[in-house]
């Protein structure tokens, strides 16, 4: 009896972690999909749900929304993970050149990412802002046109791209920074030894062992950036129409603003597809 | 004829190496400066009244300084009520989620059994897992439990936002405590439980603490779930309640600046004291967003 006792002791110590993760993180991936085969608004929530078969698919790909938003995220992962990626990776490298004091200036650099990206978000609304914006106050300084940043349709989604740089950058630096130093310095020594140059050791020593680093790195961020829709919500809730509503803002939106749930836990789906394919890429090329 | 060339390479070399200082450090001074501009600005403007806030052209420094817009949101009954929801459900969150992964942690670091690695690969793999596309069906889920608008739906659904992390955490701490403190108590009789609870505990407190200043990071920047679950006047957690307020009103950004600083004050003051564990355990965690 007790020898049973004993070997099921580590489950139960695991009982109240998993039991929490299994309600609320993997069973509704799965009823995400029962919903999106159903019939479910915010008129039939409290009411029978009807099967409808591929019905919700079929609106999805219908709205010509979902196109736009699709193309959208698309410049807003690439914008976001580009500009992220080259300035955390710039600001690793700077500051483990024997930069003094490289850990306060760290610690300052890392103080948007800890802070929420909702009031990220508040804090670009209000720079950017058309009429009282200081952005548009500098540009008009210098002789320049006012610029419509979260009212333009062509601009707006490079204003998020922004804000988001400022948010998300610091994460890059961090992992990098934490790449970097995982590499030896002796080998640095070496190369020096053979008389190589600091660019040449960073090409060929540095990136080669920062590989794995970089492409995790690129992976998270690339993903968080599919999944993320704070800024966006906050910022300009996915408007001016449809011109900054991001896959997953669209998700949000058809749900929460429309009432449509089950259309939304369609485009849920597909959001998924995206991930994993997006984790499928990177992590062939990590293999490579 | 040597000793010039030399000369003169040394000479090159020194100038390469000031362009080079200068460079870098002309580039962290920018960089910086982005990085601080638009919070210094925002902080700025919630000292200043509110037809200042808005003037054209904007002022840098506050002409009159005034406290009228932190006094605003402080007394404001609906904004007060959604700060305290915000510290309720944030430490409620900690404690649940702290109690939780030091049960798991414990399990993993002290127990050998069949599925350990399973389990422990699984874990790894809900951290892979993005939250925003189970909003729906969890809305859908506490909406049938009649679980929405409540402080219950947004701490346990916080859950999964940080179990992974802090379970993670609170093994590595566990493991770096040595095994014979515990296994003589075990000898006199005392349980796992009570052990953990003697013994280990006391001794990995400042392990608990960063699992807890993660847990409550997470849970007071979190957005997207209480929007969701949790929108209505009496349930709503303070960022809620701020954008509500900008989708209500003519924007007030005196006032919405005052709200702002207050809410970065809490995770601030954290982060200044826990700093490089922070950074640690946020890299590690960051998998998760």
């Amino acid at each position: 009896m007790s020898n049973i006792l004993a070997k099921a002791e580590p489950y139960l110590f695991l009982t109240p972690a998993f039991a929490i993760l299994l309600v609320f993180l993997i069973f509704p991936l799965f009823w995400n999909i029962y919903i999106s085969f159903h019939d479910v608004s915010f008129i039939t929530i409290l009411k029978n749900w009807e099967y409808s078969g591929w019905k919700n698919f079929i609106d999805l790909f219908n709205d010509p929304n979902f196109y736009t938003s699709l193309k959208i995220t698309v410049l807003f992962v690439a914008g976001s993970v580009a500009s992220q990626f080259a300035l955390g990776m710039l600001m690793a490298v700077l500051l483990s050149q024997k930069v003094r004091a490289a850990g306060v200036f760290r610690a300052i650099f890392v103080i948007p990412w800890t802070i929420s990206a909702v009031i990220a978000a508040f804090s670009f609304k209000f720079i950017l802002d058309y009429n009282f914006g200081i952005l548009n106050y500098i540009l008009q300084q210098i002789g320049l046109q006012p610029v419509g940043w979260l009212t333009d349709p062509n601009i707006v989604i490079w204003s998020l791209v922004l804000a988001n740089m400022w948010y998300g950058t610091p994460f890059t630096m961090l992992f990098i920074t934490a790449g970097l130093l995982s590499i030896n310095p002796s080998i640095y020594e070496a190369a020096v030894i053979d008389g190589a140059t600091k660019l040449r050791s960073f090409l060929y020593i540095t990136l080669p062992l920062l590989r794995p680093f970089i492409v995790i790195n690129l992976i998270l961020i690339t993903m968080w950036s599919v999944n993320f829709f704070d800024l966006q919500l906050v910022m300009t809730g996915g408007g001016p129409l449809f011109a900054s509503t991001t896959a997953s803002l669209y998700m949000y939106r058809q749900a929460f603003e429309f009432g449509l749930l089950s259309k939304g836990a369609a485009a849920g789906l597909i959001l998924i597809i995206i991930n994993i394919s997006v984790a499928f890429v990177y992590l062939k090329l990590l293999r490579r | 004829m040597i000793g010039a060339m030399q000369k003169a390479t040394i000479r090159n070399n020194r100038v390469w190496f000031f362009a080079e200082r200068t460079f870098i450090y002309a580039l962290i001074a920018i960089v910086l400066f982005l990085t601080i501009a638009p919070l210094v600005w925002v902080f700025s403007t919630s000292f200043k009244q509110n037809e200042e806030s808005i003037s054209f052209p904007p002022k840098f420094l506050p002409e009159n300084a005034t406290l009228d817009n932190y006094k605003f949101v402080l007394t404001d009954p609906g904004l007060l009520h959604s700060l305290m929801n915000s510290f309720i459900v944030s430490i409620g969150s900690t404690v649940l989620s702290v109690t939780v992964s030091a049960l798991g942690g414990y399990a993993f670091a002290r127990f050998e059994f069949k599925a350990k690695n399973l389990i422990m690969s699984v874990i790894l793999g809900l951290f892979m897992i993005p939250v925003v596309i189970n909003i729906i069906p969890l809305y859908t889920m506490l909406s049938a439990a009649g679980m929405l608008n409540s402080s219950l739906a947004l701490i346990l659904t916080f859950q999964i936002l940080i179990i992974p992390l802090n379970i993670l955490l609170l093994k590595n701490y566990f493991e770096t405590i040595p095994k014979d403190l515990e296994e003589s108590a075990l000898i006199d009789g005392c349980s796992r439980l009570g052990v953990l609870r003697r013994i280990t505990m006391p001794l990995s407190m400042p392990g608990f603490a960063i699992a807890a200043v993660l847990a409550f990071r997470f849970s007071w920047n979190e957005f997207i779930l209480p929007i969701v679950l949790a929108n209505k006047p009496d349930s709503m957690v303070f960022q809620v309640a701020l954008y509500q307020f900008i989708s209500l009103y003519r924007i007030e950004w005196g006032y919405l600046t005052a709200g702002i600083t207050l809410a970065i004050i809490p995770v601030l003051i954290l982060m200044l004291a826990f700093q490089k564990q922070m950074i640690r355990g946020l890299t590690l965690g960051a998998i998760r967003e």
